[in-house]
């Protein structure tokens, strides 16, 4: 949905620009504006919920104030959207649409603002997965996945298809356990358990692992029965054993290429963020799916790594996570005493 | 005993299978048997490379645990040629080696391995009779040119053919790519895992134990593969 962002002066980001798929792995170091990019987005579906300034031409950047520029892929081409504020203010608080005019224009951006209040950024915490949450009533997964139990809990009856699609995945990736349970605890409160195959006594989800409870949020993303119009996903690899890294991408290409799932709904933008150079060498076939976010001193900005001329060439000859930890790719973090290359 | 302890049928060959991912191991264990012409038994050990350089680096060791911690008989070792060069019958010249070629460095690496290995403990006392592999274990080493779903689709397309690669090479245009045959394979060039291991199978099963086109189509990289496994002989 979104086709590019560029960025001036927002934190790091003091003049950079991304160009974006429909799926996105972004790698490198801490403070190279991955997490900037995902907070751009989640301030924009902030305000975009919001009156927005209608303008005819862009906004003209205040000298040293932050500003971001939305474009769009089709039927949205012909929209912009820019957060921007004034010098002396911290956030971007303000949001300027630039739209065709009459009445077509109005319907595309209103049709556009609906899509951008589905954009929905997840950081998973097992811990708060392990402790019993109320239960739900909007099942939509929470940004920390604390409500995981309720919302499956929900879906087994209000979406038996998706549940039973997602239960039968995680048998078949984790065949140590026979299925899902759910128990109603005091207070309105459900507990998720899990039914060991041998039969032995059901776990709850406190005493779970991490890269299982991580595993089943990802599936209730990858099998949520009304998704979000964009989900942006951080430490993706989170708590995953590298060979399983493959179920990972496979279950976020079921939301960006729904298609090669023998799905029939509408793609989701996918924006992942990873460390894991086992789960950057499953994107070894796909260069355009993969940013590399970089930093010099106190600027980061990205680059696509199919734009990088030899990456063809680099790839017949080693791994591209052993390229990437390499740094013949960029994207790793300065060395000590590296003198910074401020542009 | 080491770990994994190893149950075995005394009459079966026991095998390790080191493969790129479950599917490919998937379709390896169809095609081994059609080879071997017999069942055969695969070691309780869950061999993975990430692909290429990778399985070049993690052989030595593998073979070397397979020495001294099982009672394998064979290893199969089936790897992508990708854009590398493609085995051929010159590759074959007593003593020659190609240094890009993956089949001749896979098969240097294991024989330099093994070469200095001691002998395997000897049998115990009332053991069934010494197998092949007893004294050292065995190796089937195969390519697949340039990637395993062309393979798959030996006898669908008759385009799909290691001389139809290699005229490709040599002219610098290639007749298909890695991407085209997931394509044809899968109807997508990101097929999920399971989808992966179901159209893995079901295309190796339709040789039906005769492998004479794959032979013919693939005489390289799946012959070097038949001939090794073929070169096993059962005690």
């Amino acid at each position: 949905m979104i086709a590019a962002i560029e960025f001036r002066n927002f934190k790091a980001l003091r003049s950079a620009a991304v160009k974006l798929e429909p799926f996105n792995l972004l790698v490198g170091p801490s403070g190279s504006g991955k997490t900037s990019l995902i907070q751009a987005l989640l301030r924009l579906r902030a305000l975009a919920g919001l009156p927005a300034e209608h303008v005819v031409g862009l906004p003209a950047a205040e000298a040293g104030a932050a500003q971001i520029t939305f474009h769009f892929q089709p039927p949205y081409q012909e929209l912009h959207v820019v957060l921007h504020c004034a010098a002396d203010e911290i956030v971007c608080n303000r949001l300027a649409v630039e739209h065709p005019p009459g009445l077509e224009g109005e319907r595309l951006w209103a049709e556009l603002r609906a899509r951008l209040l589905g954009i929905r950024a997840f950081l998973f915490d097992h811990y708060a997965m392990g402790v019993p949450p109320r239960e739900a009533e909007d099942k939509e997964l929470n940004s920390n996945a604390g409500n995981l139990a309720a919302v499956l809990a929900a879906w087994r009856t209000s979406a038996p298809a998706a549940y039973a699609h997602l239960e039968g995945d995680f048998r078949r990736i984790m065949p140590e356990f026979a299925g899902l349970d759910f128990r109603a605890l005091a207070g309105d409160h459900v507990e998720l358990v899990v039914r060991p195959a041998d039969g032995s006594m059901p776990l709850s989800a406190d005493v779970l692992s991490q890269g299982t409870l991580h595993l089943l949020a990802i599936l209730a993303l990858a099998h949520a029965p009304q998704p979000p119009t964009i989900v942006c996903l951080e430490e993706a690899d989170r708590g995953t054993h590298p060979r399983m890294l493959r179920e990972v991408r496979d279950a976020l290409y079921r939301l960006s290429h729904p298609a090669a799932s023998g799905e029939k709904r509408a793609p989701v933008q996918v924006i992942a963020t990873t460390h894991s150079p086992y789960l950057l060498d499953l994107y070894k076939d796909h260069p355009e799916e993969v940013v590399l976010a970089h930093r010099r001193g106190r600027q980061a900005g990205f680059t696509r790594l199919a734009e990088l001329p030899d990456v063809r060439e680099l790839l017949k000859e080693a791994h591209l996570g052993d390229l990437w930890y390499s740094g013949l790719l960029g994207g790793v973090p300065e060395e000590p005493g590296e003198e910074p290359n401020i542009e | 005993m080491a770990w994994p302890f190893v149950a075995s049928h005394p009459s079966r060959m026991k095998l390790a299978i080191l493969s790129e991912s479950p599917a490919d191991e998937a379709a390896l264990r169809v095609l081994v048997e059609f080879v071997l012409a017999r069942p055969f038994e695969t070691l309780p050990l869950s061999l993975r490379a990430r692909g290429w350089p990778s399985v070049e680096q993690v052989l030595p060791p593998i073979v070397r645990h397979l020495h001294f911690q099982t009672d394998a008989d064979g290893l199969v070792v089936v790897v992508d040629s990708d854009d590398s060069v493609v085995h051929t019958p010159a590759h074959e010249a007593p003593g020659y080696h190609h240094p890009f070629c993956r089949i001749c460095r896979l098969r240097h690496a294991f024989r330099r391995t093994v070469r200095n290995l001691p002998p395997r403990r000897p049998p115990a006392a009332g053991a069934p009779p010494a197998g092949p592999g007893d004294a050292r274990v065995l190796r089937a080493i195969g390519l697949a040119v340039p990637a395993i779903e062309a393979w798959y689709l030996c006898g669908r397309d008759t385009a799909i053919t290691e001389a139809a690669w290699l005229e490709g090479q040599a002219s610098g245009r290639p007749p298909y790519t890695r991407r085209e045959l997931k394509w044809r394979v899968y109807g997508t060039d990101r097929p999920t895992l399971p989808f992966e291991v179901k159209r893995a199978v079901q295309e190796v099963s339709r040789h039906r134990g005769d492998v004479r086109r794959l032979e013919h189509d693939f005489p390289a990289g799946f012959g070097a593969l038949a001939r090794d496994l073929r070169a096993w002989e059962v005690g």
